[in-house]
């Protein structure tokens, strides 16, 4: 299945990327694609799918939206 | 008295009078600086009622125990008055070296009263004050001010200025600083013009008294270090504050179009990317390593220093998607020293009303060249419309009328900050019962509801964490005074400002006892708004009506057909007064007060306003 990825903020210089689309094995997990695309777990972050937060374990669909971003307080 | 200086200047603008007044160590423990000191002399010293921008009003300028010391983000000043938007407490913080400058000249705050016969520069060096003519500077923008001042008295000094905003007292003018910093968006630049107060300039030779002088220096350097470090690891300050706009557009929270909207497929060309490949230079305050300001050239070729919530408002929010343009807007409001982020809810809201036939024009959202202009005749009131948008958008809605007061985006008269709340309870409540009207500074939780639980949800969590936010954010930040970035950006501890407190002062606090502090400034501000509006009810801390409005909801997205519903809300403002110990109209209760230390605040608050 085809997921989008989009990164936030600084992550984009942190982790080389702003946006792309990945092909993934169905069934892979929120969490499972943070992994993916090399994203430090131990980094604090937000994680959001198609707008919403998702949980770790949350299997996603073809076509999703996945957000990550640092954890933002709001200036 | 280790910490504090125990002086304030006060200064009579009408008399051209000056006198040092002391404080007491009970005072300075009590309300510790900055927004404390602020809140508790207009309490005292202002008679309900009085006009904001009348010479009655006063001036504050009010510093805390760590401010101008070099320790992390500490180059921040408190600004207060009677507010001339809201009619309630006012105040905002900025970055100035008046909060080094002001400490060493011997005060930990200036109180100006009264009206000057002509436009006036106070300079205070140490124990001279100067009323100085202002002529050759009424009428310019706070860049040629503030360029005019450092000719004369080099940059060292600390400054504070107006624009022709606050000249002519546009109820949002703010008081400016440096090259690029405002604070005092409740309309504090406003009650200087009102004075005919064009800038106070400060220096100070004098040390400032610390319980360990040494132990200070030492940690104050080696956490400044510590703290750029942080930013170099977390790569924050790359797309600083503006980081968070593409995050608002995909989650829902963005103001597009008078706040209608809450993303657009055209967000990310104002985005925090989009900034900082623009970038020409980075800008920050004194005593600060992780600085967030991203200046570039607007579409004029001009330098403007831009953060999200100025992009948020002057772009998205007004549908201009052209980061120069939004640079320009920004660059205009600055020069003029008219908040930024008012100024984007007054036009989204003119743009709006026009929209919906509640008035006739032609001004439309995505106009840059217009808006432009709009800027220039509200800095001069210059017109019916310019003099009318001067006062704000709820000023404005009542006059056209035509219910348009539903989409003007304010609480208690202050404009929303940059986050749109259609379906974001908690944030909404975080607005609606912020002391000073809608402000982000207060409290922000968006994170929180979506990440620790759930966008749905009215809970008692989302008022606990309110007020968690509100003590630090709105409490200790605010009275110390000292900036919140390295704690709510990079994770610098808490724990640190105790320690920064004891090295300053000798005393040995934890965060329990500065809660305290916090729980009664607030409560006091409460007070301020009971004695200016005795028939004051719970509606007071309700955010703007469009959010709850169904045909509002959005039409696609992740909060498709959601919107915020008045009951719940009422309840979650319920759980937020019952864990204050406010009641039901959100006035802190007489047992409250009592616990707080106020039984003599609250006898005075009793001659205007009830009590329960």
């Amino acid at each position: 299945m085809k997921v989008t990825v989009k990164l936030i903020g600084p992550f984009v210089q942190a982790f080389g990327f702003s946006e792309k689309d990945l092909e993934c094995p169905a069934g892979t997990t929120a969490d499972g694609l943070v992994a993916l695309v090399n994203i430090d777990k131990a980094r604090p972050k937000i994680v959001t799918r198609n707008g919403r937060a998702v949980s770790p374990d949350e299997a996603l669909a073809d076509g999703d939206r996945l957000v990550i971003s640092p954890i933002y307080s709001g200036g | 008295m280790n910490g504090w200086t125990g002086q304030i200047l006060r200064v009579n603008l009408t008399a051209k009078t000056f006198k040092k007044e002391s404080f007491s160590e009970e005072f300075a423990r009590k309300w510790v600086g900055g927004r404390g000191f602020a809140a508790k002399i207009l309490f005292d010293e202002l008679k309900p009622g009085i006009d904001p921008l009348g010479p009655d009003n006063k001036f504050i300028v009010a510093l805390g125990p760590i401010a101008g010391i070099p320790a992390p983000n500490t180059g921040k000043a408190v600004v207060a008055g009677k507010s001339p938007m809201t009619g309630g407490y006012g105040d905002g913080n900025l970055g100035t070296r008046v909060a080094e400058q002001l400490r060493k000249a011997g005060y930990d705050a200036l109180i100006v009263e009264g009206k000057a016969e002509r436009p006036t520069m106070l300079y205070i060096e140490d124990d001279k004050v100067e009323f100085l003519p202002a002529d050759a500077v009424w009428g310019q923008g706070t860049y040629a001010t503030n360029d005019w001042i450092y000719a004369k008295y080099g940059k060292g000094v600390g400054v504070l200025n107006i624009g022709q905003g606050g000249e002519n007292m546009v109820r949002y003018a703010v008081v400016r600083s440096l090259e690029g910093r405002a604070g005092g968006r409740t309309g504090i630049g406003a009650v200087m013009g009102s004075k005919l107060l064009k800038a106070v300039v400060v220096k100070g030779t004098k040390p400032i008294a610390q319980a360990d002088p040494e132990g200070m220096k030492k940690v104050g350097h080696d956490d400044l270090r510590q703290v750029h470090q942080l930013d170099k690891q977390t790569g924050w300050s790359i797309q600083s504050t503006n980081g968070v706009l593409a995050w608002c557009n995909e989650v829902a929270a963005l103001p597009v179009r008078n706040f209608r909207k809450t993303h657009h497929p055209d967000a990310w060309k104002v985005d925090g990317e989009r900034l900082n490949n623009a970038r020409i230079a980075t800008y920050g305050c004194p005593n600060c390593t992780m600085r967030c300001g991203i200046t570039i050239h607007d579409d004029e070729g001009r330098e403007s220093e831009l953060d999200y919530e100025n992009i948020g408002l002057l772009g998205p929010n007004l549908e201009i998607f052209d980061l120069p343009q939004v640079a320009s807007l920004n660059y205009l409001c600055d020069e003029y020293g008219i908040d930024t982020m008012s100024a984007g809810c007054v036009l989204s809201f003119y743009a709006d009303a026009i929209d919906h036939g509640a008035v006739a024009g032609d001004y439309k959202f995505g106009d840059s060249e217009a808006s432009k202009k709009l800027l220039g005749l509200i800095a001069r009131r210059e017109g019916e419309i310019g003099d009318l948008l001067a006062e704000g958008s709820l000023r404005a809605a009542r006059k056209f009328g035509h219910g348009s007061e539903a989409y003007a985006m304010q609480v208690k008269g202050l404009d929303v900050a940059a986050y749109n709340c259609k379906f974001i309870p908690g944030m909404a409540l975080a607005f609606g019962v912020s002391p000073i009207g809608a402000h982000h500074k207060e409290s922000w939780v968006i994170t929180f509801e979506l990440k620790q639980t759930s966008r749905e949800s009215y809970g008692p969590e989302k008022a606990k964490k309110v007020i968690e936010l509100q003590r630090i954010r709105g409490g200790l930040f605010e009275y110390m005074v000292s900036c919140r970035f390295p704690w709510i950006e990079l994770g610098w501890g808490l724990e640190n400002y105790p320690k920064y407190f004891k090295l300053a002062t000798g005393l040995d606090w934890t965060l329990d006892d500065f809660w305290t502090v916090s729980d009664r400034i607030y409560a006091l501000m409460k007070l301020f708004w009971l004695r200016e509006y005795p028939q004051t009810d719970r509606k007071l801390d309700y955010p703007p009506a469009v959010w709850f409005d169904p045909t509002n909801a959005d039409t696609d997205g992740p909060i498709a057909g959601k919107h915020l519903e008045y009951d719940k809300y009422d309840g979650l403002l319920q759980h937020y007064y019952d864990i204050r110990g406010y009641d039901k109209r959100g006035i802190p209760t007489k047992a409250t007060l009592e616990r707080l230390g106020l039984a003599e605040e609250a006898k005075a608050a009793e001659r205007f306003g009830s009590l329960t």
